[in-house]
């Protein structure tokens, strides 16, 4: 047991290490590229976690803030000047608004009625974008110039390099909120409503208040990572990310990982970012990587629902109690 | 917002109660299974895509006319929707809360394969009356619509017939009410759950093979269809046939109306609407049961 | 303490509660009772704020508490126990204590998650019914009847004036339900007011000074112990429907 509190901290430690040079001793610029994407994946996963996996609200609709993040920081990056590095952050908070309304509207329905209004969520968001062209440019989209700072592009051989740390940085921070929310009073009620929402009401918590709260912060990171992502490749259009499949990547890492864990959807972003990218890359002409999505998803759901961070820690500790035993005789 | 002409008007009520009984006919199955199993089939967008190619299959290779081929396509994805349930669904333990990703795996799984064999290309199938139309009192019917409108009425009829005058459509109504009561009154409630998933299934492949004629698809239109045929058991009321007939229509209506009066660019918006404003002020829908809280 | 007013409330047609007005006086320990079906279980949801009622109003200290959201009703001060124990199965027990909350502020939400001052409180009530040394036990390994007085004190945790106990001696051994009657009776010396719901006869005229008797989703009857089990209509609802009345039991 106290081998596995040790590893809890050190491992992050380690990880985070490695995360620090990667950049510097990895120089290919195609694994630079995977490895912005994990750690994105990384944050969208355990930003989700919050509503998703303390609360047990299965939101298939978070593609949608992720978009928005997008499209605002593209729109005043083109408009204002406003650099995505820095917008991006007070942006997000734009977008949590959003979020923080639209879960009021969503978060009145339970179960499965909810998953049904968040996937609404995604199509309304995609139809105003391809509808509201004058802002948005419809469905061709808003590009933006090639990432650099202060008028001094970048130099194609760093260009990752800037992409990496931001979202290290922000990753950081999701794991620190995360962590913060599990450790407070607000989490464990959030533990509480997805254990037995009436009997949570019942003894004083405010459900709607903690889940709209869960919802809108949510979809902060989300929002962050979302204005990063549409500078990164300088180009975001609606049906790249008003898209459910967007949303559903990120609920089926977290589910692998263990959804409701601190560093779960972490684990299942390492493991299935790079995954996807071989897919895409072996079978990206064909839609086949659905189906690989689809397979994993269905496998998870069925034979470790509770992902795998939480099975390892269930066989761990029987393995403890196994060995103890056997000492004891 | 242009307001249209009166014939114009009517002409658009027209267009949008043929193609609200296709509607209708594709959600039943829908609402059927959710009101048996409490399970939102999200896959149902993909059965009704898969419908609509094995129909266009059929079509293109054989020359089968889309009407004709829902004899083929329903006993197949009848078959089809039992080995899900068997297989698959009945494993989940807590369906409320897993059966949603798990259809939605499922979904994709079939998008994946649809996309590998068919690619991305946009689909429709012509027979030759596509472009058809039956004029009465200088109001155009579509022969397409029309033929799909009969076609959906005499499902959702032979739907009703099982329901309602056999053995094994009142063990599926029992079921509906109160699965418990069901058991006890020695329902096999599993049994009876694969068969209605099937059933459901079986409609929507129904509903697909219409849809071939009637829409232009391809794999990934079963999104649309999927948010279309919620918002319309939605309106309707989860679990409540009538329901879905009655919002399938209104639905179809409002959807034509928005075409014209705004754009046709904006008129899935009604779905979105109408399935906000219901969950917001009368989640029980039109006619379904209201879901009591658990105190 | 707590008056309901000509409390309706229909289901689908069927009256469930029928112009029902209640009055539970500060200090007392008041049962209610009436056969299956009666309607009490939903006059509960319907104070506590689980149900709206069609009509109707209640009002809690003066002040009108129909139409709340249930967290807002406890933080007025209304605990409750479910008919059919509710806790949070995969927490701890101790954990179970800490959740419920006692009133809301921004500082309470993100602070930390088990002060100091609630683990004491927590661990005076563990100690209090004998169960200190499960702090640590999920709750869903616990036996019945200590699931049951987890149940009771984890309300006792945001400590309530007025407290609805939904048959609390329901499945529970004889031994359990004289320590329950003695932990009503202590609190009930130390100021709380009781509401409970009951189908055991002899707790309920042991323990209630003053009962309500609701039949159809009415009020048949109310009155002293004494005069209740004598009330004729109270007996006619009873024996005329298919309950046996454990009078004795």
């Amino acid at each position: 047991m106290e081998k596995i509190r040790i590893a809890k901290v050190v491992l992050p430690i380690v990880l985070l290490g490695i995360l620090l040079v990667y950049p510097l001793v990895e120089t290919s610029q195609y694994y630079q590229h995977i490895m912005v994407m994990t750690l994105m994946a990384a944050v969208m996963a355990s930003s989700w976690n919050i509503i998703g996996g303390y609360a047990g609200y299965t939101s298939l609709g978070h593609a949608a803030f992720f978009g928005l993040g997008g499209y605002l920081v593209a729109w005043t990056h083109n408009e204002y000047g406003w650099h995505p590095f820095v917008s991006t952050w007070f942006l997000a908070l734009v977008v949590a608004g959003v979020a923080l309304a639209v879960g009021w509207i969503a978060l009145r329905t339970q179960g499965s009625a909810f998953v049904v209004v968040t996937i609404a969520v995604i199509f309304i968001f995609r139809l105003l974008a391809l509808n509201l062209s004058a802002i948005t440019n419809g469905a061709q989209g808003l590009t933006q110039p090639r990432p650099g700072w202060g008028g001094v592009q970048w130099s194609p051989e760093l260009m990752k390099v800037p992409f990496h740390y931001i979202m290290l940085l922000l990753l950081c921070l999701t794991i620190y909120s995360s962590w913060r929310i599990r450790q407070s009073k607000f989490g464990m009620g959030l533990i509480a409503i997805r254990e037995d929402e009436g009997k949570a009401e019942a003894v004083g918590i405010d459900t709607m208040l903690y889940k709209v709260l869960a919802f809108g912060i949510s979809a902060y990171f989300i929002g962050v990572a979302g204005g990063i992502y549409s500078y990164f490749f300088t180009y975001i259009d609606p049906g790249f990310v008003f898209d459910i499949f967007v949303s559903v990547t990120m609920v089926l890492i977290a589910i692998l990982g263990g959804r409701g864990t601190l560093w779960g959807p972490v684990l299942g972003a390492f493991i299935m970012q790079p995954l996807a990218n071989w897919v895409v890359s072996e079978f990206g002409g064909t839609q086949i990587h659905l189906t690989v999505f689809g397979g994993i998803l269905l496998f998870v759901m069925l034979f470790m629902p509770q992902g795998i961070l939480p099975a390892l820690n269930e066989f761990l500790m029987r393995w403890n109690s196994k060995t103890r035993s056997a000492s004891a005789n | 917002m242009t307001i249209p002409s009166f014939h114009l008007f009517i002409q658009t009520l027209i267009l949008g109660v043929l193609v609200g009984g296709v509607y209708a006919l594709m959600s039943s199955g829908l609402t059927l299974i959710f009101g048996v199993m409490r399970v939102i089939n999200v896959a149902h967008g993909a059965i009704l895509i898969l419908g609509a190619f094995i129909t266009y299959v059929l079509f293109q290779n054989f020359q089968i006319d889309p009407i004709v081929s829902i004899v083929i396509t329903m006993p197949l994805l009848f078959g089809v929707g039992w080995l899900i349930q068997r297989y698959i669904l009945s494993r989940i333990e807590s369906p409320e809360q897993t059966s949603v990703l798990v259809t939605f795996a499922l979904a994709l799984i079939m998008e994946g394969i649809l996309g590998a064999i068919f690619h991305t290309t946009i689909r429709s199938v012509k027979p030759d009356y596509a472009t058809d139309a039956i004029i009465l009192a200088s109001y155009r019917f579509p022969v397409t619509r029309l033929m799909g409108f009969a076609s959906a009425l005499i499902v959702i009829l032979c739907l009703n017939l099982i329901l309602y005058y056999t053995n094994i459509g009142r063990a599926i109504r029992a079921t509906m009410q109160d699965p418990r009561a069901a058991q006890l009154v020695g329902i096999n409630v599993s049994k009876i759950s694969a068969f209605a998933f099937a059933l459901g299934v079986s409609t929507a492949a129904a509903g697909g093979s219409l849809l071939s004629m009637i829409y232009s698809f391809n794999p990934s239109s079963q999104t649309d269809w999927i948010a279309k045929t919620l918002s319309i058991i939605v309106l309707g009321g989860m679990g409540s046939l009538p329901g879905a007939l009655v919002a399938a229509l209104i639905l179809g209506v409002m959807e034509q109306l928005t075409a014209i009066m705004i754009t046709l660019y904006w008129s899935p918006i009604v779905f979105y609407f109408f399935l906000f404003i219901t969950l917001i002020i009368r989640p029980q829908g039109l006619m379904g049961e209201i879901i009591r809280e658990k105190g | 303490m707590l008056i309901t007013e000509n409390i309706t409330k229909s289901f689908g047609g069927i009256k469930a509660v029928d112009a029902c007005s209640i009055e539970v006086k500060q200090g007392s320990i008041t049962g209610l009772i009436g056969p299956n079906g009666s309607g009490k279980t939903t006059l509960f949801n319907i104070i506590t704020g689980f149900y709206q009622p069609d009509a109707g109003s209640i009002h809690f200290n003066q002040q009108p508490i129909q139409g709340l959201k249930p967290s807002r009703i406890c933080h007025k001060g209304i605990g409750r126990t479910f008919q059919i124990t509710r806790l949070f199965w995969k927490m701890t027990v101790l954990e179970n204590l800490i959740v419920p909350v006692k009133q809301i502020g921004w500082r309470t939400l993100l602070s930390q998650g088990v002060k100091k001052h609630e683990e004491e409180h927590a661990m005076e009530l563990l100690d209090w019914v004998g169960l200190s040394q499960y702090r640590d036990t999920e709750v869903r390994k616990l036996s019945f009847g200590q699931q049951k007085l987890i149940e009771l004190i984890a309300v006792l945790m945001s400590d309530p004036e007025l407290i609805l106990l939904d048959e609390p001696a329901g499945g529970v051994n004889p031994v359990m339900i004289e320590k329950m009657m003695e932990m009503v009776e202590d609190l009930n010396r130390q100021g709380k007011t009781f509401l409970l719901v009951e189908h055991n006869m002899r707790l309920v005229m042991e323990l209630c000074q003053h009962i309500i008797v609701l039949d159809h989703g009415q009020k048949i009857a109310e009155g002293i112990p004494s005069e209740v089990q004598q009330n004729p209509l109270v007996l006619e609802a009873y024996l005329g429907s298919t309950q046996n009345v454990n009078a004795g039991a």
